[in-house]
Order: C-alpha cells, then structure tokens, then sequence
C-alpha cells in the first residue's frame, strides 16, 4: 500500500516539475497539452454541437494535443464564460462563444462578464434561425401571421428560451417591425432548451417559434412544422422557397441571427493568438468542418469577419433592441 | 420487415459490438455505484469517443452506459445509504435497513432482477409502443405536466415515514430550495453569489442529505450497535418473493415506461412514483421505509422501466427528453442521422439494429449487475468507522470531478449539516427531495399554462389527461386523510 503511495507521490512530483517546465518553454512549441474548450451551454445542443466539431476539427492542427470539450451551462452561459475570463491566459482554455455572449451583456448592466473582457480568436459559423407555425396551423405565411397576431389582441403565444434571450429577440424584432408592441403584442411562453422548444410545438402547445435551424430542419422535413421566414442574409439551400426577413422588409429581424465564434481570456500572448489565427485558417477548409456545419444547418464563416468587430456590432445592435424594447433605459 | 430484422440482426451480432455493450454497462454499473458520478456524466464523457466507431455501434456504447449507471445506483443505496444516483433515492428507504438486518445480498438480488425485468419491458415498449406512446408524449402539454406534477406531490404522503406532518414539512423546504437561482423569465431568486444564479446541483443535494447526516451521527452521537461491520447473512432471493414482488415489478416497469416516455419527467420520478403505487396497493404497504423488498422492487423497476422509454421521443420524435438523450442526439447528428419521423424511413436498417442490440444489453445488465454486486457487496463486511470517512471522501471527489465546483463541494457540506439537523429533528428526508427535484417542473409548467391562458384557470381542466390526474389527486389526499384520521382516532383511545 505504501509503495503504492510512494509511487503516486513520485508521479504527482514529476507532473509538476514537467508543467513548469512547459510553461518556460511554451512560447515556441504551443501547445503542448491538451486545450479545454468550454462550451457554456448544454450537451448536445447546437453550441454544444458546433464545439465538438471544432474540437474534432481542430485537433489535426494542434501538435496532436486533443481539444477536450467541457460543458459549464447556467445563467443564460455566463458561468462558461466566466469561468474562461478568470483562467489564465494561455491558450489552454478556450470558450466557445455564441451571440449570447455580446446579447447578455448588452441587455444587463450587472453581467458578471463584459462583452469584450476576451480575447477575439474568431468567428466561426452563423447559425440561421427559422420562424415556424405547426403543419397542422392554417397560418400559412408571415402575414397571416401578423393578422392573426392583430386580431387575438395579445393572445396568441410563441416559445422561447427566456424574454432576453436571442429566440425571445427573434420574435420580437419581427412584432417591433411590424409596428405592434414587441412586449405584449403576443405572450412569449419559456422553455428550456431546443428539444423542449420544438417539442412544445409539435404538441401545438404554442402557436409559434423563431429558433435556431438545427433544432428545426428535422421536423419541417418530416413535414410537422411550417417554416414561414428565415433569419439569414440570403435563403438557405435546403429551404429555397421559403423568404428571408429582409426580402419581406423587416429590418430589424433582418440583423437577429446566432453565431459562434472563439473566445479566450484576455491577455492572450500573440504567437498563440498567431497560432490558433492559423489553425483556424486551415479549420475553415477542412472538408470535416464543412461537412458538420451543413449537417448542423449552420454556415462556416471563419475568416470573413473582423472578429473584435463583428462582436461589437453585434453588442451595439443588441443593446439597442434592449432600449427600444424597453429592458433597459 | 422480416428481411430488414434479420438483416439488421446480423449487423448488429458482432463482437465489436458485444464488448462495446459489455464494457459500457460494466462501467456504467460502476459509474453508478460511486456516489456522485452519475449516468450524465458517463455519457457525456464517453461522447468524443463515439466519434470513431460506427453509428450503432456508439449508440449501443450510450445506451449500456445509461442503462448500467441508472442500476448501479442501486448497489450503494441499498449498502451505504448513498444513492448513487437521484433515481435510486427510494431504492435506501428500503434498502439500507435490509442492508443492516444483514440481508444486503437479498436486497441486491432483487434490485438486479426489477432493474433488468423493467429495462426488458422498456426495450420491449420502444420497439412495439414508440409510436402511440410519442403521440401521448405530444399531447401532455403545460397544464398536464402541472397535474402530473400536483399528484407526484401526493407521494409525500407514503414517503414520510411516522409522521405525515414532517414530511410535509420537509417536502415545503424541499420546494423553497428548488426556488434558488433563475427563474424561468430570467429573474434571480436567493441568488446571494454569482454560484447561486444557476441554482443548486440535485447531486449534490442528494448526497448531501443521504450521506453525510450517517457521518455526523456517528462522529457525534457514537452510537454502540453502528460500529459493527454488516453480516451479509441470507443472500438469496427465494422464487416465493420474487413471486410476492412480481405484479409490483411489472407495474413498477410500466409506469417508468409511461413517465419515461414524456419528456422531462425522468426515471426519479417514476421510481418514486412506483414506490408510492406499490406501497399504497401491496398487503405489506404498512412494513414499506422499514426493509420490505418490494419497495426496492418498485423503486427499481420504474427507475430502469425509463431508460428505453426515454429514446421513444427521441427517435419517434427528434426530440430529446433530458441531458442524456440530449447527448445521444449529439452522437446520431455526428453520424448524419437525424432522429425523428424520417429516421424510421431513410435508416430502418440502424434502427432495428439498435432495437436488437438494446434487448441483448438486459442480458449484460444482469451478467455486470451480478458480478458487480457481489463483488460490491464486501463492502457492507467494513466497520461502519472505517467505511463512513471512505465514504465521505468518496462523495467530495466524485462531486468535485464532475463539475470542477468548489461551489458544488460547499452545497454538499452545506446539505449535509441540513440533513443531519433534519434526522436529530425526525424529519424524513425523502419527501424533502422528491419536491426539490418536481419543484421546477411544478412551478415552470404552472407558470407556462397560465401565460397560455393569460391567468384563467379553467386551461387546467382542459383535457382528459388533466382531469385524470386532477381526480387521482383528490382521491388520494383523501384516502391519505381518512388513514391519517383513523390513526389518529386509535391512538387517542389507546391513550384513554
């Protein structure tokens, strides 16, 4: 027994000795140990999703180190997000961001994460979302919609994950852009999670949706819901006959759309920001990634924006949406 | 069909895939049985490596996984009144004071077979039942939940042990706790630290309450007959009460297979749910929370009756029911399969094949059970001194590894010290959890219904899933206050 504890006490000596010996010599050889790629949000959600294929991805670039993904979920994802912030800078905790991360903050003063306390490693995909009825509805298109919506005088209900969240936001830039009260015009009813949102309206529970297309397209294949708009900058392949927000002039829902992008605590040193700069370049062609980001229903978009950027638009557009729906002063 | 059958048959009858099963319910047995490690995390690790096996074969690894830890629960219920996991809570009511009258072998023996007979008849249910139990599932909407939920309450009342009051009592803080955190709207309640915003771990909660209050009691109390080492004594099960707990196991397995089938209910409830079936109709129902075996029947029956239930609306419908489905949604989206209606026209051939590997994983379940158990079960040959601080470092580490938390590990302490006040004061510990963990479900679906109906409360008497459940309600608080009315009369005339 105590040779036994002799030996683990040996190994633990050692591992230590050769962690310090790596961060001495990790500016030239990162990395060197496996990367934790935080994804804030539940297993086997579309984040989830978009991070393991990442982390699949990426590994074929990293000295053969694996990227192991870990999920921290809570508080609408600023537990993950917190939990990268506080880590130390260097490069082996990485958090995979979503639009949540820029919309969080810019709807509560108090989050315990600002929308730029990161290092900006990239944007790496956009994820449509999809504005549904159940096949079963005889809300056949937008304006249907937006009449019944008048007429029921507040009492029709949509799903969503919380008022603040992107899928509450989805829905209410439509009802702002249709000159109806983004608040009360229709009664938002939450629910946790894209199964359980999808779910709510297959059982026709709900009237309506605007979430993410992953957690969509099965269903509207298999012909039990409706899509009636896409939230996307052109339309998506596999609905090509169904119009975006922007074709049918509804401005603001036209900006709402998620994303996810690659985060790390701030202080980054440069050549490991040039290094995962470079793997995600090779990410952005890998025939793997591509392949996963369709199967998802998202559209790989590494390298196309100006990270810092595109987070701070985003932030300024959600902060915006804040006031004018009136969360915020 | 029957050349698909056979063909997926022989797909699915390979030795990859048999030691994939194999080894997958082996360590999720083992997950199980340490307390804090649960079935989640077992899946969830196992996730990346599902990446390079072939699709059935990584989601046949998934399942044994689930199926495994959801049993293994079961093993450090019944010998150091830990549950393994939550769904084993009502597997110690029974379990551990089987345990201490020496019987733990017995007592193991029959939460093996209710586990492997429930998880048959849901292997069974899925392949025959997926689609009309789907509809239902669709069909239980927020007002439903929330009747189902007001009448899983009423178990209280047969988990309180001596007195029906306490256990109100318990359930009532049970609920306030489950209040910590976010509110459904985004709203924070009792959210004194950043921790607190995402509310408190059921894991650690379980653990805390179950576990830690023996520790303290034996630290503080010193109590002479809780030292000694267990005797294993009698291990068998005779045929007579596996046949005495048979109608509660076949029960126990369909009402996991029903809850299991709606999405979110989980296999805690059901078991609980079971339990409070049996204890209510069985002829022993007065000897149940004091060591019958029929109450581990039921509790363990209805918590396995689950796990082949929970893919029906998965695969039926694409839509997973809880973080475990959730992950397995992951691993068939990976493989390009895409769960719901069309799963059963465009990839019949992976669907059988997982169908007919999910029935040959009972009979794994029991091979691992059995051996797992026995070797388990020198455990309860410790002296209570030494197992008990084992036992505690177990459970700090296990919680610590799941979540990397300190904030988990303090829950735990916390609960702990809360627990063991709660057993100085005699008040029961059961009904405190089965309400934080229904609390959510009970207060989202309230709130979800009444935003539908915009505050009328007529939405709750809609359908007729919710009238059921409402007149089950009814009848039950009366029969229990007509039970409590007449203990009340006897004892007032035993006293004059």
């Amino acid at each position: 027994m105590f040779r036994h504890l002799k030996k683990a006490a040996l190994g633990v000596a050692a591992l230590a000795c050769a962690t310090a010996f790596a961060s001495a010599a990790q500016a030239d050889s990162y990395p060197e140990k496996a990367i934790t790629l935080v994804v804030p949000y539940g297993a086997g959600g579309a984040s989830d999703l978009a991070g393991r294929a990442l982390a699949e991805t990426a590994r074929n670039y990293t000295n053969e180190q694996p990227v192991i993904v870990v999920n921290k979920t809570g508080n609408g994802g600023m537990n993950g997000a917190r939990f990268v912030t506080e880590s130390d800078p260097d490069g082996y905790t990485l958090l995979l961001s979503r639009v949540g991360m820029a919309l969080y903050p810019a709807v509560y003063s108090d989050s315990p994460v600002a929308w730029d306390d990161y290092t900006f490693l990239g944007i790496l995909e956009a994820t449509p979302m999809i504005l549904a009825v159940n096949a079963e509805s005889d809300i056949k298109t937008i304006d249907d919609l937006i009449a019944k919506i008048k007429e029921s005088n507040g009492a029709t209900t949509y799903a969503a994950s919380g008022p603040t969240a992107i899928d509450g936001f989805s829905v209410q830039a439509l009802l702002s852009d249709a000159g109806l009260d983004p608040l009360s015009a229709s009664t938002l009813v939450p629910y946790k999670g894209g199964g359980a949102l999808a779910a709510a309206l297959l059982g026709n529970h709900v009237d309506f949706l605007a979430i993410s297309a992953g957690s969509l397209m099965p269903h509207i294949q298999a012909g039990k819901m409706r899509a009636l708009m896409v939230y996307a900058p052109k339309r998506m392949a596999d609905l090509p006959d169904v119009p975006t927000a922007k074709e049918l002039g509804y401005a603001t829902a036209a900006q709402v759309g998620g994303w996810s992008g690659l985060y790390a605590p701030k202080g980054l040193p440069d050549d490991v920001v040039a290094k995962w700069k470079d793997i995600l370049g090779k990410v952005a062609t890998n025939e793997q990634w591509l392949d996963l980001a369709k199967k998802r229903g998202s559209i790989s978009v590494i390298g196309d924006e100006d990270p810092s950027t595109y987070v701070k638009s985003q932030f300024d557009l959600y902060h915006g949406l804040a006031v004018k729906f009136g969360y915020i002063q | 069909m029957w050349n698909e059958l056979l063909g997926a048959f022989v797909a699915v009858a390979t030795l990859p895939n048999f030691i994939v099963m194999a080894a997958g319910i082996w360590g999720g047995v083992i997950i199980g049985a340490i307390p804090g490690m649960t079935g989640t995390m077992a899946v969830t690790l196992a996730l990346p490596f599902t990446f390079y096996m072939p699709p059935v074969t990584s989601l046949l690894l998934l399942v044994a996984l689930y199926k495994g830890s959801t049993y293994g629960g079961s093993i450090s219920a019944i010998l150091i009144k830990t549950p393994g996991t939550a769904s084993a809570a009502c597997t110690v009511l029974d379990g551990y004071p089987l345990a201490r009258e020496g019987k733990g072998g017995k007592a193991l023996n029959m939460a093996l077979v209710s586990s492997c007979i429930g998880d048959f008849i849901s292997n069974i249910s899925l392949i025959f039942l997926a689609a009309p139990l789907a509809i239902f599932a669709l069909r239980v909407g927020p007002p439903e939940y929330f009747m189902l939920m007001a009448f899983s309450l009423t178990i209280v009342a047969s988990i309180s042990g001596r007195s029906l009051l306490l256990g109100i009592v318990a359930a009532c803080l049970g609920l306030l706790l489950a209040t910590v955190g976010e509110d459904m709207y985004g709203s924070f309640r009792f959210a004194m630290t950043e921790d607190m915003k995402s509310g408190l771990g059921v894991v650690p909660v379980l653990i805390g309450l179950f576990a830690l209050p023996e520790m303290l009691k034996l630290a503080i109390f010193r109590p002479e007959e809780n030292t000694q080492a267990m005797k294993l004594g009698d291990n068998r099960l005779t045929m007579k009460e596996f046949r005495g707990s048979l109608k509660t196991i076949i029960r126990g397995s369909f009402i996991g297979v029903i809850l299991g089938a709606i999405p979110g209910i989980g296999p805690s409830t059901a078991a609980f749910f079971s339990y409070s079936e049996a204890r209510r109709t069985s002829k022993n129902g007065d000897r149940f929370g004091e060591g019958e075996l029929e109450g581990i029947a039921a509790s363990e029956s209805a918590n396995n009756g689950c796990c082949g239930a929970t893919m029906i609306p998965l695969l039926a419908l694409g839509v997973p029911g809880d973080v475990i489905t959730g992950v397995m949604l992951g691993a068939f989206m990976i493989h390009g399969l895409t769960p719901g209606p069309l799963l059963f026209q465009n990839n019949i051939g992976e669907v059988y094949s997982l169908f007919i590997g999910m029935l040959f994983s009972s009979v794994f379940l029991f091979i691992a059970g059995k051996l797992t158990a026995s070797g388990f079960a020198k455990i309860s040959r410790i002296p209570q001194q030494l197992l008990l601080p084992c036992i505690v470092i177990l459970c700090v580490f296990g919680i610590y590894s799941v979540s990397s938390s300190p904030f988990d590990v303090a829950v735990l302490l916390v609960m702990g010290v809360v627990g063991f006040a709660m057993m100085v004061l005699n008040v029961p510990a059961a009904p405190f959890l089965i309400a934080f963990i229904l609390g959510p479900m009970f207060e989202d679906n309230m709130r979800r219904s009444l935003a539908i109906s915009r505050g009328d409360l007529s939405i709750f008497f809609q359908s007729w899933i919710s009238w059921g459940f409402f007149i089950l309600t009814i009848l039950f608080v009366a029969l229990t206050i007509r039970r409590e009315w007449q203990k009340w009369r006897s004892n007032v005339r035993a006293a004059n």
